[in-house]
């Protein structure tokens, strides 16, 4: 059952249209990652898919309810998480007070969920209390899927979760991804260096200059030879 | 009397004047950090607040409410009323002028919003002189002995002391909302990073209206305290004091309501200081040597942090 199809969605930024109707789709508890190289569209993608760009034409809809134009706030109720790929922390707040910020919407006790972040990033619990702005570009990565995950989403979108990290680092970025995922949470990637994040997909797909140019298995596209030459750096 | 044996009393001084302008530097630097530009009508909304407390303390007088002396201050209860009346009067005027005039600009850059705001700054300006006419009216008529601190010899009036706690009152209660509740920490939230707070759930709206609620509230604070220790006010009080409001924001490192109380105490006492060896006239120039100097060495401020 797809939990998130966009169709033909046409967006960009005022007059510059950068995608040129885009289709993607995320089953319920799928990982699937979209690659492309720089100005394919895939951060716009992810913009408008929750709401901080309005599409010119076509249609998002998640949990079979249509969200096209539907503002991030609202987007965020309906159980869509999305961390952006830079300025994704509050860098003033503490640990604790930025997935504090993520659970702002709710008006229960919310407890439960910062213990569970805890557990799935534990160095958080021991830095709960410093300020996110001096940490470690890891760390923050941990804060920003940390925050996002607060509201216990059915679809978690992360923009580019491994770039500027070392490499041991993305390869634990990636495991914590896994970990997400197998709780029955959807994952939607985007990534420019993007073998890693195939390998865990289970679909993927390639966009160039704003369109679909691939669509397959995570596996199929590692192995497709154009797509290596073209997208993965041979 | 040498020059040096005066600098204590100056000092006291400059706490007093520094206070006002600390809490006036906090309002300008939690609307600058969350709404993105400089509010030039800061200083008349002070100038407002502190009208409003007149024309309602005016109404309680009519009314007989008592406003006999609370012990050694100059005002009493009534005073403090119309006070309280007029600091809620003024953070709902403040939130009507935005949903009436910035809420429309928002989507335009920071420049328009500082231009509109100078707009307002007049029309707030024009509108007090028009009810009240240019002339300074009294808060209080009676005339307030200064106490003398034994040993140090300094001068200071129990008004004074009050606008000191006041101060001391208020930081404190700005500094646990920030910190403490969830509102106050949507507001820091925000200021640090608004497309996030917006895709994080946080209703940026509402912590729109918040921070003018507080900024509002802080100005018309000011104001009166201003009233209270000048014993007058004109509609040019606010307007007056804008300038070393902006000084010590600046100073302190603009969007940081922390630096804001440090700097408007940096300001205050420099300002008060330099009259031992300047004319009282150049105060101000002061403010702005200050400023200035600050800008070329630390363009953030003593607090402030790189963007």
């Amino acid at each position: 059952m797809s939990l998130l199809t966009v169709n033909a969605v046409t967006s960009g930024y005022g007059d510059m249209e950068i995608l040129h109707g885009v289709s993607i789709e995320v089953g319920a508890g799928e990982i699937i990652t979209v690659i492309g190289p720089n100005g394919a569209g895939k951060s716009t993608l992810m913009k408008t898919i929750f709401g901080l760009l309005t599409p010119t034409a076509g249609q998002i809809t998640f949990a079979e309810e249509e969200i096209t134009g539907l503002s991030p706030n609202l987007v965020v109720r309906r159980g869509m998480g999305y961390v952006p790929q830079v300025e994704n922390i509050f860098p003033s707040l503490t640990v604790h007070e930025n997935l504090e910020m993520g659970a702002f919407i709710l008006t229960d006790d919310f407890s439960g969920q910062l213990e569970e972040i805890y557990e799935l990033f534990p160095i958080l619990k021991d830095r709960r209390k410093q300020r996110v702005g001096k940490m470690s570009g890891g760390e923050r990565q941990m804060v920003a899927m940390g925050r996002a995950l607060m509201l216990d989403p059915k679809l978690l979108m992360l923009d580019e979760p491994s770039a500027a990290l070392a490499p041991n680092l993305a390869a634990m970025i990636f495991e914590r991804i896994v970990a997400i995922n197998a709780s029955g949470v959807a994952i939607l990637i985007v990534e420019q260096n993007a073998k890693e994040s195939l390998k865990l997909s289970d679909r993927g797909y390639v966009l160039a200059s704003g369109r679909n140019r691939f669509e397959d298995t995570g596996e199929n596209l590692l192995a497709n030879e154009d797509v290596g030459q073209l997208y993965l750096g041979g | 009397m040498d020059i040096l044996s005066r600098i204590p009393q100056l000092l006291v001084y400059g706490v007093i004047s520094g206070s006002i302008l600390s809490l006036g530097g906090i309002g300008v630097s939690l609307t600058y950090s969350i709404l993105g530009f400089s509010n030039f009508a800061y200083g008349d909304v002070m100038a407002l607040g502190a009208y409003i407390a007149l024309g309602l303390f005016t109404l309680f007088v009519s009314w007989s409410i008592p406003n006999i002396p609370l012990g050694p201050l100059s005002f009493g209860f009534g005073f403090i009323l119309a006070a309280i009346f007029a600091i809620g009067l003024t953070a709902v005027a403040v939130v009507l002028i935005d949903r009436i005039l910035f809420k429309r600009l928002r989507h335009y850059s920071s420049v328009i919003l500082m231009m509109s705001s100078i707009g307002v700054a007049l029309a707030l300006r024009n509108i007090l002189q028009f009810f009240w006419g240019p002339q300074p009216h009294y808060y209080i008529e009676r005339i307030q002995i200064a106490t003398v601190i034994p040993g140090l010899g300094i001068r200071i009036k129990p008004d004074q002391v009050f606008i000191v706690l006041v101060t001391i009152v208020l930081v404190v209660l700005v500094h646990a909302f920030l910190k403490y509740t969830k509102m106050g920490k949507a507001m820091r939230a925000t200021a640090d990073n608004n497309a996030l707070a917006r895709v994080t759930g946080i209703n940026t709206n509402r912590v729109i209206v918040w921070t003018w609620v507080i900024g509002g509230a802080l100005a018309a604070t000011a104001g009166i305290l201003a009233g209270i220790e000048n014993k007058f006010i004109t509609p040019e009080l606010g307007w007056q004091m804008l300038l070393s409001i902006f000084a010590a924001v600046v100073l302190g490192g603009i969007g940081n309501p922390y630096g804001a109380i440090v700097g408007g105490m940096v300001i205050g006492i420099a300002e008060e200081v330099s009259t031992a060896f300047i004319p009282t006239g150049y105060k101000p120039a002061v403010a702005f040597i200050i400023m200035i100097l600050m800008l070329l060495v630390k363009p953030t401020g003593l607090l402030g942090k790189r963007r």
